[in-house]
């Protein structure tokens, strides 16, 4: 759990280009939408379900079933241990 | 003063011209199904295919089966040509402008031979036919209009109706004798996967305003209107239609969603009835945009709402008939709204079904013609189109005209700039920081950050946080996010594709942005015709401000150019451009005109 939570923490800042953002400072359980986490909307979202199916071969179909999942890097880790095909 | 429609031409789904598409209407014919013609590896998604080959496009225009020409430009070609036969008019030593909505242009040719040109010079000049403003060029020529001057609007979803406006203004002064507006796309692969990406494309048939709608079916078409001034025209059939009024606003809230409120829509619908000089009551029938995507059709409602109250005409999206024929999709829906009024005769929502609390009841079903809606005769039609970005137009279509005022009297007032700044080295871009936070630059490519500073800059220098209205210009758009997502597609397929860069490759995702940093919900335009496009922004700007429509506007010319697009053009032996230029200019009036 803890080595996806590191890989998760890196894939998603890459993917959203969250480049201020240092490693050490995401804090797993943050919320990562709204303002008063990681500030993040509903384009990240999409591209998060793109990076959960690339590298977990994880299928979204409705991005409004992400909201309990996508709350924090903890809650996607959580979804992805128990839902991943890869 | 109106501009009067002499002829038009369409092509959509649900018919390969005006008399077809009427019939299946009136029949409740939907052209929505199977894809036959699209290469794509996603045949789940129902799509509204022209049900025409490009070789059987080819032989209607006289053309070489064998010829490689963009599926945008044979259809526009073939509705031009429709328009014009229909108008009957002799365009001999008259001044002659086509104008054309489109935002795929060329694309579904370089999708297909993109990995071949990387290779093959001889399959080089393709990409010259790339861009939009040359398929416009080469659509005209092909229609048989060599002489015509041309341009091309594109403003994503609402760029057709943005080309019919834009014919009217010119029209009104004096600049051209006869107008061929419209628009035209092809699907293509690129934004079929792009809307995808969004999660925006319903796997079913589209039902827009439903309460279990899911999005929206992609479809394809054009359509053209022959305008000219002559508000009093009458056709052979003793019918006359005429633009009596139009809007064109700025959502400024967001690159892909449109606000609660439905802020833009609300301020085109009200922008286009005081220039009809209409109250809401004068309208019968609203074509609505109504797209299917759970947010437009809320939003849209909610503008609705807010411009009708509680007396709201009847309202129906027909993109369950034709698809969501995106840049082409406001000059299809004039065509029909034509049709509707000289056949008084309502179009209904194909697929609506359920009442949603957040939605306007559309007129769904004939049953309702004798109960609950009561049909009079058609008077004037409104007719919506949005686009991305927030760029809502919206579109009078009336039986009687406006008074007019004598022609060519309109521009009263001079310009002056204001502010102008460029930036043209990719070591300038630096300066984001000054007027963007880290977490607002991490999604903006180089020519997003470069227009970004040029335009803050300008307005700086011209003392205005917020212009009265956003023209801007680019011949090629947003190479660099339009590259990177094309090449994703055609060597790792048509999954996982990333929206971020999806929705930065319209060429109106400049001016929008802009749109929104300032938040300036005034006019809001892009042109793309090469080299001419910052003249065409130029114009209208100057058009504006005589018009007294906007006392500042800011005018961009944006491009950019990828490592492969310079190798192209080195292959080819030309020029290579520059791989940033932007420059922003602010336009006043002058103090004393």
């Amino acid at each position: 759990m803890e080595q996806l939570i590191k890989d998760l923490k890196l894939q998603i800042k890459n993917a959203l280009n969250l480049e201020e953002l240092s490693l050490e400072e995401f804090d797993e359980n943050a919320p990562l939408f709204g303002d008063e986490g990681i500030g993040l909307d509903s384009i990240d979202i999409l591209e998060i379900i793109v990076l959960l199916e690339k590298e977990y071969g994880i299928r979204l179909a409705n991005p409004k079933e992400g909201k309990a999942i996508f709350q924090s890097v903890k809650t996607i880790a959580e979804y992805v241990q128990a839902n991943r095909k890869k | 003063m109106s501009v009067a429609i002499t002829g038009f031409g369409i092509l959509s789904a649900i018919g390969n011209d005006a008399s077809a598409v009427l019939s299946s209407l009136k029949a409740g014919k939907t052209g929505i199904g199977p894809m036959r013609y699209l290469r794509s590896s996603h045949k789940e998604l129902p799509v509204g295919e022209v049900k025409l080959s490009d070789e059987e496009m080819l032989r209607m225009l006289g053309q070489d089966e064998k010829a490689i020409i963009s599926r945008t430009v044979l259809m526009g070609a073939i509705a031009i040509r429709q328009a014009l036969e229909h108008a009957n008019i002799d365009t001999q030593g008259k001044r002659v402008t086509v104008i054309s909505g489109t935002t795929v242009g060329g694309m579904d040719i370089t999708e297909r031979f993109f990995k071949q040109i990387k290779d093959d010079d001889a399959l080089l000049p393709l990409l010259e036919k790339h861009d939009c403003g040359s398929s416009t060029r080469e659509m005209a020529d092909l229609a048989g209009l060599k002489e015509a001057q041309v341009c091309t609007v594109s403003t994503a979803c609402s760029s057709a109706v943005n080309a019919i406006i834009l014919g009217s203004e010119m029209l009104k002064n004096n600049e051209a004798d006869i107008v061929i507006a419209g628009g035209t796309e092809a699907l293509s692969l690129f934004h079929l996967n792009g809307f995808n990406s969004l999660m925006i494309l319903d796997k079913e048939q589209c039902r827009p305003f439903d309460k279990n709608r899911a999005g929206l079916n992609l479809g394809e078409g054009a359509a053209f209107v022959v305008l000219q001034s002559q508000p009093h025209f009458i056709s052979p059939q003793g019918k006359r239609i005429v633009i009596r009024g139009y809007g064109n606003r700025c959502d400024a809230f967001h690159q892909t969603a449109s606000s609660e409120n439905g802020e833009g829509a609300f301020l085109a619908m009200s922008e286009a009835l005081q220039m009809a000089e209409l109250q809401p009551d004068d309208i019968q029938y609203i074509n609505a945009h109504g797209t299917g995507t759970p947010n437009n059709d809320a939003s849209e409602s909610a503008a609705i709402r807010r411009v009708f109250g509680e007396k709201i005409p009847l309202v129906s999206s027909t993109k369950g008939f034709t698809g969501h024929t995106t840049s082409a999709s406001g000059a299809i829906e004039t065509v029909i709204c034509i049709l509707a009024l000289l056949n008084d005769f309502v179009p209904s929502n194909y697929g609506w079904k359920e009442q949603d609390e957040a939605c306007i009841e559309p007129y769904a079903n004939s049953k309702f013609i004798n109960s609950k809606f009561k049909i009079s005769p058609l008077e004037s039609i409104l007719c919506n189109s949005f686009g991305f970005g927030g760029n809502d137009s919206a579109l009078i279509i009336s039986k009687s005209p406006l008074p007019a005022p004598p022609l060519g009297e309109c521009l009263r007032q001079e310009t002056c700039i204001l502010g102008e700044c460029i930036i043209d080295n990719v070591e300038q871009l630096g300066e984001l920081r000054e007027f963007v936070s880290a977490g607002e630059a991490r999604r903006m490519s180089k020519l997003m950050k470069a227009a970004t500073i040029s335009s803050l800059k300008a307005l700086r220098e011209a003392g205005i946080e917020t212009p009265d209205a956003i023209i801007t210009a680019t011949a090629f758009g947003m190479l660099e996010t339009s590259e990177k997502f094309l090449v994703d597609m055609l060597e790792n397929g048509e999954e996982t594709l990333s929206p971020t860069l999806f929705m930065q490759s319209t060429h109106n995702t400049l001016s929008s942005a802009i749109a929104i940093r300032t938040k300036c919900h005034g006019y809001n335009m892009t042109y793309s015709q090469g080299k001419d496009s910052l003249e065409w922004a130029l114009r209208d700007a100057r058009r504006l401000i005589g018009t007294g429509k906007a006392k500042t506007v800011l005018v961009g010319y944006h491009d950019e150019a990828t490592p492969t697009f310079q190798e192209f053009f080195r292959r080819m032996g030309k020029p290579v451009p520059q791989e940033i230029y932007s420059r922003s200019i602010v336009l006043g009036a002058t103090k004393n005109a």
